[in-house]
């Protein structure tokens, strides 16, 4: 296709306490629309969004997995985690008990997530700014005494009520992925870009078979 | 805390007859379940409650969950799975304790070896590298498990690869005749054979690939109803012991001589219909795992229809009256409809009704033996593939097995263990499980020495023979390859087992799936009625079918216990939004908005052909 675009695909999970807007985010991301009534819903499988990076002109797709709510007892399954490549983990800035769990999904996610993974801690909920109950410094703190374990976190903050700081979320994610390795076909080993479904792509049958009975 | 907590509650069967208290405490903690989020089940009611993340159970609770039915999904193991789990060599090690210790039902006498490199600090290889099945298994292209995969969108979480050789041991050594052809018809034209026995085994092919409905198909069946497949092949096919063999057991993947002719080509005919469905090969496999990756996507999907999910937590108590079920986490929920239980979730006091049950029942053995190898095994595989299938028909080993033995390999490639190794999976049918083990032991010495035999390149023959000359040097490179020639060369390189390990597994499911196919309240445990507690359904143990038959129709026999009926399973309408690609990138252009697919049931996916196949994955099922 168009020769000067370049394009990688990545697999983004999410991972928070219930209710500090993990779906919110996302949907705000993918559809630009916000649902105080939702509660959790996703599609059947997951969401993806593409985003371009125009320094590099790079477009970016990002295959974006939900909880589906699994998280709530800790029983996501290692499918979830397999092969991500970024992880957003989710608190609400007017919650500290929220950012105490955003602490575990980290630790967690060095347990469960494959190596190199590109953490993004998020605080959500920007919009309630007078109700904040985490310190933006405290945050910053606890990521540089991360980084300094040679962690790849990087941090945000959004509200996806108001949509504020929710692109500039994926556009650091996007430009801390390893885009150039995936785009040359370094890592071509674990699935990556298009080589995602490398092996027999279900979708597509190749002759018509019996069962074709459609009225 | 719902209002059933504060309600006087009734004595429940558990507390009117104490016996040993079943005590939850045993259960080992893993990685990733020492800081729960939340301890208690923060619900007050639901449905229907499901034990065990089993394939069936997980199929089940997606099923149930898309109709709208409110379902708990709990396992008082702390992964998924179940019976049907995929496990690291950790948690392979730990099983093997719970097995031995009595507390996991319908599993026992488990083994286990690993190589103490796993547990180097320095070791490349870690235990979460390993992904070993407890029930291995295949999936032919053409099969129900595959549709349902595609019509509920799950197969999007799996990844798939194909599996085309079929290797059947004879005479001491590995043939691979019908393998690597390109069209059901290649199957069977070896060039290796007579043009008369090519001409039999067109007549046979074109009997099996007759339309099932055809008159003379069916009475020709119906007459051979009780004629062994042996007798069938040789009498009206007069094809010979070698081409029987291969269609018995390595195309049919039948396990004895006496398999009946109707079953026998029923099995037969699955493998040729799947030929070219999705390429030319007739079986897939899942990748890093088989059915207890599948039950993760199963589950997914249930979670993202509404399902609760807790592992490691069990029933503890049922309150029947109160429909009030008790568990290992201290609360209490309302079970409106059933429970659904998996036969190693049992609680002590459903243990004595479950007992009753199965009494009259013929127990299956299956027994495994799973040997990870520090080789990749290609020369088996066929090209760019990573697995393959391996039979050993009866009366093939010294042992003088009765059944055949099957033999799933994978190696790095499909994600179940690191590059360079292979899992080898044999599995064994033969009910005495002493001699059993002895059938596996000998297979697997077998798979043993053609795999060094093969496996040991020219420089490896060279370094160790520097006499070899020049001229030589072609000589030994085919006989290397045709492997047969070469059996007394005994390579001096041995075969690194990196684990090995064994169990026997039970089930009242019998070998041709009949009481599944044909379920009735005297033959399958999900039917039988339980005297003192109607809500209860118990599940059946995985069979000891290689591939996933007879799976879909479990789900809907239960499926249909609870709702009445199995019309609306899984009869739901996937909108493909999250495919929608805004910027249009990947796709030609005019497809990507205009091109409407409203709703993707089974004629969107059988009409899915008529695209251009050169669409890249989904790009033509597009958000409204």
């Amino acid at each position: 296709m168009s020769d000067n675009n370049r394009f990688a695909q990545f697999k983004l999970v999410l991972l928070g306490e219930s209710a500090v807007g993990k779906s919110s985010i996302v949907h705000r991301f993918v559809k630009n629309t916000f649902d105080n009534m939702r509660e959790s819903t996703i599609g059947a499988a997951f969401l993806t969004q593409t985003i371009t990076l125009p320094e590099s002109n790079t477009t970016i797709k990002f295959e974006i997995w939900d909880t589906a709510g699994q998280e709530r007892y800790k029983s996501l399954a290692p499918m979830y985690y397999r092969n991500a490549n970024a992880a957003l983990c989710v608190y609400d800035i007017t919650s500290r008990s929220s950012f105490n769990k955003a602490q575990d999904w980290i630790k967690e996610l060095k347990k469960q997530a494959p190596e190199g993974i590109v953490i993004c801690l998020v605080g959500n909920k920007l919009d309630l700014e007078n109700e904040r109950e985490v310190d933006q410094q405290e945050v910053i703190e606890y990521v540089q005494e991360l980084n300094q374990e040679n962690d790849n976190v990087i941090l945000s903050e959004c509200s996806a009520k108001n949509g504020e700081g929710v692109l500039d979320i994926f556009n650091k994610i996007g430009r801390a992925l390893p885009v150039e390795e995936v785009i040359n076909g370094a890592n071509n080993r674990s699935r990556q870009v298009g080589s995602r479904k490398p092996g027999v792509n279900l979708s597509r049958q190749q002759n018509q078979p019996q069962s074709s009975n459609c009225c | 805390m719902s209002s059933f907590h504060r309600a006087e509650r009734r004595k429940s069967v558990a507390e009117r007859s104490p016996s040993v208290s079943y005590a939850p405490d045993t259960i080992p903690q893993l990685a990733g379940l020492e800081k729960p989020q939340e301890h208690n089940l923060h619900i007050g009611e639901c449905d229907v409650l499901v034990m065990g993340t089993g394939l069936v159970e997980s199929v089940v609770a997606a099923a149930l969950s898309w109709q709208g039915v409110d379902v708990l999904h709990i396992d008082n193991k702390t992964c998924y799975g179940d019976s049907n789990s995929t496990l690291t060599i950790e948690q392979v090690k730990s099983w093997c304790q719970e097995v031995n210790s009595g507390r996991i039902q319908h599993f026992e006498d488990a083994q286990v070896y690993v190589t103490g490199d796993i547990y180097h600090p320095q070791s490349k290889f870690k235990s979460k590298d390993y992904g070993i099945d407890l029930t291995p298994k295949i999936m032919f292209a053409q099969s129900d498990l595959l549709s349902l995969l595609v019509k509920s969108r799950v197969y999007k979480y799996l990844e798939f690869q194909s599996l085309s050789n079929f290797h059947i041991f004879e005479n001491d050594s590995f043939s691979t005749k019908f393998a690597n052809a390109s069209s059901k018809e290649e199957i069977f034209t070896d060039q290796s054979l007579s043009l008369l026995t090519k001409r039999y085994l067109m007549k046979f092919l074109k009997f099996v690939l007759e339309d099932n409905n055809d008159e003379d198909k069916r009475k020709t069946l119906a007459d051979n109803a009780k004629v062994t497949i042996y007798d069938f092949l040789s009498q009206k096919f007069n094809l010979e012991t070698s081409q029987i063999n291969e269609l018995i057991y390595s195309i049919g993947l039948c396990i004895k001589p006496t398999t009946k002719t109707p079953e026998a080509i029923a099995r037969i005919r699955r493998f040729l219909v799947s030929f070219n469905v999705y390429g030319n090969f007739p079986v897939l496999v899942s990748k890093y795992g088989g059915p207890g990756e599948i039950s993760q996507g199963f589950c997914r999907s249930a979670a993202v229809a509404g399902t609760t999910y807790k592992l490691n937590t069990a029933l503890t108590d049922y309150d029947p009256q109160l429909k009030l079920a008790k568990f290992s986490d201290k609360s209490s929920i309302k079970i409106n409809e059933k429970l659904i239980v998996a036969p190693t979730q049992i609680p002590k006091f459903l243990q004595s009704s479950y007992n009753e049950i199965t009494e009259s029942l013929k127990k299956v053995n299956i027994s495994r033996l799973v040997v990870i190898v520090k080789k990749d095994c290609k020369e088996w595989m066929a090209d760019q593939e990573c697995s393959a299938m391996v039979v050993f028909p009866p009366e093939s080993l010294n042992s003088q097995n009765k059944t055949s033995i099957q033999a799933l390999i994978q190696n790095g490639g499909t994600g179940v263990c690191p590059p360079g190794q292979s899992i080898w999976y044999l599995t064994s049918f033969e009910q005495d499980s002493i001699k059993a083990k002895q059938d596996l032991q000998c297979a697997f010495e077998k798979m043993e020495s053609s795999i060094l035999r093969e496996s040991s390149d020219l420089d490896d023959v060279l370094d160790e023979n520097l006499s070899v000359n020049k001229s030589g040097t072609s000589l030994v490179v085919n006989s290397v390859k045709l492997g047969k020639s070469l059996q007394n060369f005994v390579p001096k390189e041995t075969l690194e087992i990196i684990c090995k390990f064994g169990f026997t597994q039970k089930t009242y499911v019998l070998n041709d799936l009949s009481n599944v196919i044909n379920p009735t309240d005297e033959n399958n445990v999900s039917l039988r009625k339980t005297k003192d507690c109607e809500d209860i359904i118990f599940t059946n143990m995985p069979s000891s079918e290689i591939s996933y038959d007879g799976i879909v129709k479990e789900c809907k026999t239960i499926y249909q216990a609870i709702t009445g009926s199995d019309d609306d399973f899984f009869d739901v309408d996937f909108e493909d939004d999250d495919e929608f690609n805004p910027a249009g990138f990947h796709q030609q252009p005019t497809t990507s908005s205009s091109n409407l697919k409203t709703s993707d049931n089974d004629m969107a996916i059988a009409s899915s052909d008529d695209e251009d196949n050169a669409h890249p994955f989904g790009a033509d099922e597009m958000e409204l």
